[in-house]
């Protein structure tokens, strides 16, 4: 069921900063699992791709509405679609195009064990829609990730498949770390008790979860890319996500 | 893989439906898929997933016997007619007593 559009309560414009961030990520991530479906290697794979894709892109829609102060489909649009390819702050991991379905798979585990570490810095929040949309927002990753292993764990059992999945995760791990870039805005954030700790804390934690299933693992000492710079993929994306909307910008759903 | 078979109940005192089917490769990742691919709308307020092999089918010669006994179907008219005239039958008993 559609909620009705509302107002919501106005934001700090850092605390604005701080989830924009957050909301590029899972517009992005969404958008790339959507563009699983009809080719992902089975059918189950194919709508549960789909499925998961739609609670991403919930997630982004909720958030956009809490920047923009306004809940209405227009407004969320404008924020989600309209700016320039300058003014998203996604990180590159969710901006690049994963055409193998491991590195697919390795990025939607380790995305989600991410998103789910930075929805918990939320729930206790001193903004109740946030901290209500973190809520709904954990009880759904408990079941993306639930879906992800209960995969993992049947792929790792396999010699052929167990190799390609550590090769994607070996290929792709300065790319997963660039979620940990630095989100501008989130002093503030912290500051005024809508988020509890910086995402940075979350880190070791994730990067532990990745070596128990994976082994030890190359981190890259260098700092993860700037959330300021898009990745070579991002124009298509961009271009993509907008293509159906600009054949008439006006036309109502 | 194996092939399950998929049944929900939607919510309230409404009884398990089969819902579908699906292909897994473990008993847990044929409960994620189900949830994923027929219940993504709430369509249910539980969800079963039964291997098919576990299903006991009896085949169609098992039940075809019984698809031509008519003297087994009754529409209740008749039940229905005699209930009636009992009825007005003693209904009339009654005025004539006043």
């Amino acid at each position: 069921m559609t909620e009705a559009p509302r107002e919501l309560a106005p934001l700090d414009p850092a605390v604005g900063e701080y989830l924009l961030a957050f909301a590029d990520d899972e517009h992005m991530m969404g958008q790339q699992h959507t563009e699983w479906i009809g080719v992902a290697p089975f059918l189950e794979e194919d709508l549960a791709f789909a499925s998961i894709a739609q609670d991403e892109l919930g997630h982004a829609a909720a958030l956009y509405a809490i920047v923009a102060g306004d809940s209405s489909d227009a407004t969320i649009d404008a924020l989600a679609f309209g700016r320039s390819p300058r003014g998203y702050r996604s990180c590159q991991l969710v901006e690049a195009s994963l055409p193998a379905w491991e590195d697919t798979l390795i990025r939607h585990w380790c995305y989600d064990l991410a998103e789910a570490a930075r929805w918990q810095l939320l729930v206790s929040s001193s903004n109740a829609d946030i901290a209500n949309l973190a809520v709904r927002a954990l009880r759904e990753e408990h079941f993306h990730i639930r879906h992800c292993d209960a995969l993992l764990d049947t792929l790792l059992k396999d010699p052929d498949a167990s190799r390609r999945l550590a090769g994607a995760l070996e290929r792709q791990l300065p790319l997963l770390e660039s979620i940990w870039a630095p989100v501008a805005g989130e002093t503030e954030t912290i500051a005024a008790s809508i988020a509890s700790a910086p995402i940075e804390s979350c880190r070791l934690e994730w990067q532990s979860t990745i070596e128990a299933r994976f082994g030890r693992q190359q981190w890259s000492p260098q700092a993860p890319t700037a959330r300021t710079l898009r990745h070579p993929d991002f124009a298509a994306l961009h271009a993509r996500i907008n293509e159906v909307l600009l054949i008439d910008p006006d036309a109502v759903w | 893989m194996t092939i399950y078979e998929v049944f929900l109940k939607p919510a309230g005192r409404q009884e398990f439906r089969h819902a579908g089917a699906l292909d897994a490769a473990t008993d847990e990742l044929a409960l994620v898929s189900a949830r994923e691919c027929y219940v993504r709308r709430g369509e249910g307020d539980h969800l079963w997933v039964v291997r098919r092999d576990n299903i006991i089918d009896a085949g169609s010669e098992f039940v075809a016997p019984n698809a031509d006994k008519p003297h087994r179907h009754h529409s209740g008219e008749a039940v229905a007619a005699r209930r009636r005239s009992l009825r007005e039958q003693a209904l009339t008993e009654a005025d004539d007593d006043d």
